[in-house]
């Protein structure tokens, strides 16, 4: 037989009993052709070409999962920020292009279209102005529709301007979608040196270095380490690294062959597979209880950090020799309502935004969806988006906020989503004020190069 | 299709040798655009590491009892699919069972084998999973 018996149990044991499956496969699809004077023409033509790609994307997607016996968790379409195509239109106008989006989503039958975004790191065109201004409005009057900003990079420094817009339209999309627990909020996400090609709704768009369109794909598979981590016993971390990086070596491995075959039925591109560790809210499928089986009592306790820059460093190792095309995040994934551990770790007090904040600095994305509660000063707000875009900025990597400010909600109280999503309990924030700093405005000037301490 | 530069530099040594003597520039320029043409137009002949051997790896657990190979054998041979390996063990009162199957000269997809083989498992209260050998190979293999 071409496989052992072990081989072969262990994958059936991965897809069967640990939760592995692809977490994402996302179709990019390039809207710069899509530019017209009158708004009408310009929607009829984003959704022509949304359906004319995508119209098949679940179909495709559900073969290749019948194929290998490999479920993919969610089909998505992420599309070109589009403050950059649609430049020239008003607040109003860009809403009535994120509806558009939501019915191309609706009629191709997923949950979640990304790329009502904007990158404005170094300033703002007057459309990113008007794009920004909307997000608010479209989030709250579409089901499907995801935006990011871009607000930083390490290139450019910290747009503070555009910081204070984002916790403005963070507060906003809050208040506006108070009746479904601020739900506006965990579609909306800030970010600093954000990936073109990340497959990860709600952050996702396809980017302007990007081909006209193009399929990645998000692995996922946190049950699949925490199983082998339990099974490898007491060992020391070396040995620990070498389990964690032969385990996600294999899941993959099994992410590019699912991304590939999805795009050769597309007969688009394959672009890359990001090798994230993204939790779900199933029991077993979190980040959080790695950390524990790594041997840290909770979420929070001191060693946490090292804990998950360990596992951070050890999946990005396994997964860049496992696949050519990696791209995206990479990494692991830390955000608290969609994490049982995580939710856990908050509930008993363990974890505090402030050591989150720390985690964030070696993990792969950042502050989280994590709720505050709803009468955090804007100027908090952005204070928190400041912090972690200098993390991200001064470190070279990606960070990120997706926040909550539940509208009328305590510490003490939770919010619950439901699905993937998941429950979020209110967190704490330190009541002192940044509102002088942050009100200052402007840019915080690139970092230099050297001089690295 | 697209054809690489390097596919066609090949082909076009491989018509050289092949013509030997006879090989004049026009002539072996004629035989490597006809083979272009004909490569071009063969549906779904895309060559890629994810190459699609055809073969299926079934996978059967559960309590041990009388006939469960006679009914998956029986299905496998309805389906006019060809087994190319198998291996059984018994734990304890544990039955499993690993085959590789070839199903590139049946007449239905995976996808009616798939709810032919549900259908079994359901009537012997066992588990069977079939799953392409491709994502084996890709996970166990470098």
């Amino acid at each position: 037989m071409p496989y052992e018996f072990e081989e072969i149990l262990e994958t059936i044991k991965m897809t069967e009993i640990e939760h592995f499956d692809i977490r994402t496969v996302t179709l990019g699809i390039s809207l710069r052709d899509c530019v017209d004077r009158n708004i009408e023409i310009t929607k009829q033509k984003i959704y022509d070409k949304i359906l004319k790609y995508g119209k098949n994307h679940v179909k495709y997607a559900k073969e290749v999962e019948d194929q290998y016996g490999l479920s993919i968790a969610n089909k998505r379409i992420a599309v070109t920020p589009i403050s950059i195509p649609f430049d020239h239109f008003k607040r109003d106008d860009f809403v009535e292009i994120a509806k558009t989006l939501d019915k191309a989503a609706e009629e191709i039958g997923i949950d979640f279209i990304a790329g009502f975004s904007a990158l404005v790191q170094k300033g703002f065109t007057n459309g990113e102005r008007e794009l920004i201004e909307s997000i608010p409005y479209a989030l709250s009057q579409t089901k499907r529709v995801c935006s990011s900003v871009n607000v930083a990079s390490t290139k450019a420094g910290i747009n503070m301007d555009a910081v204070n817009l984002m916790a403005e339209a963070i507060k906003k999309t809050a208040e506006l979608t108070k009746d479904q627990n601020s739900i506006g909020c965990a579609k909306l996400v800030v970010y600093c040196n954000v990936p073109e090609d990340n497959p990860f709704v709600a952050g996702a768009f396809h980017g302007i270095s990007e081909p006209e369109v193009v399929l990645n794909v998000g692995i996922s598979g946190p049950g699949v380490v925490l199983d082998a981590i339990k099974s490898a016993g007491k060992t020391d971390l070396q040995s620990l690294a070498e389990v964690i990086k032969r385990t996600v070596f294999k899941i993959t491995r099994a992410g590019e062959l699912v991304g590939r075959k999805v795009a050769e039925k597309h007969g688009v591109p394959f672009g890359i597979v990001d090798i994230s560790l993204a939790p779900t809210p199933a029991e077993g499928d979190s980040i959080a209880d790695i950390l524990i089986a790594m041997g840290v009592e909770d979420v929070g306790a001191p060693g946490t950090t090292a804990a998950l820059a360990m596992l951070n460093d050890s999946v990005k190792k396994a997964g860049l020799m496992a696949s050519s095309s990696v791209g995206g995040m990479s990494g692991a994934f830390i955000p608290v309502s969609e994490d049982q551990g995580m939710i856990r770790a908050v509930q008993k007090g363990h974890l505090t935004i402030e050591k989150l904040e720390a985690m964030t600095a070696v993990c792969s994305v950042g502050l989280d969806m994590i709720a505050v509660p709803g009468d955090t000063p804007t100027s908090t707000i952005a204070g928190i988006i400041a912090d972690e875009c200098a993390i991200g900025m001064i470190n070279n990597k990606t960070t990120a906020v997706r926040i909550i400010p539940a509208y009328g909600k305590k510490v003490g109280d939770t919010v619950d989503y439901g699905g993937l999503l998941g429950l979020a309990p209110i967190m704490k924030v330190s009541n002192l004020s940044c509102e002088n700093f942050v009100g200052r405005g402007g840019r915080v000037p690139a970092p230099t190069g050297s001089l690295t301490n | 299709m697209r054809i690489s530069e390097e596919e066609i530099r090949k082909l076009t040594l491989e018509a050289m040798s092949e013509l030997g003597e006879r090989a004049t520039p026009e002539l072996v320029k004629k035989v490597v655009e006809k083979s272009v043409a004909k490569i071009g137009s063969a549906p779904g002949k895309i060559q890629s590491d994810t190459f699609d051997s055809g073969r299926i790896i079934l996978t059967a657990f559960g309590l041990d009892h009388a006939g469960i190979i006679a009914k998956i054998t029986q299905a496998i041979a309805d389906a006019e699919c060809d087994i190319r390996d198998m291996s059984q063990k018994i734990l304890d009162v544990f039955f499993t069972l690993i085959m590789i199957i070839d199903i590139s000269n049946s007449p239905k997809d995976l996808k009616e084998i798939q709810t032919d083989m549900n259908k079994i498992a359901e009537e012997m209260n066992i588990k069977v999973f079939m799953q392409h050998e491709d994502l084996f190979r890709f996970m166990h293999r470098i």
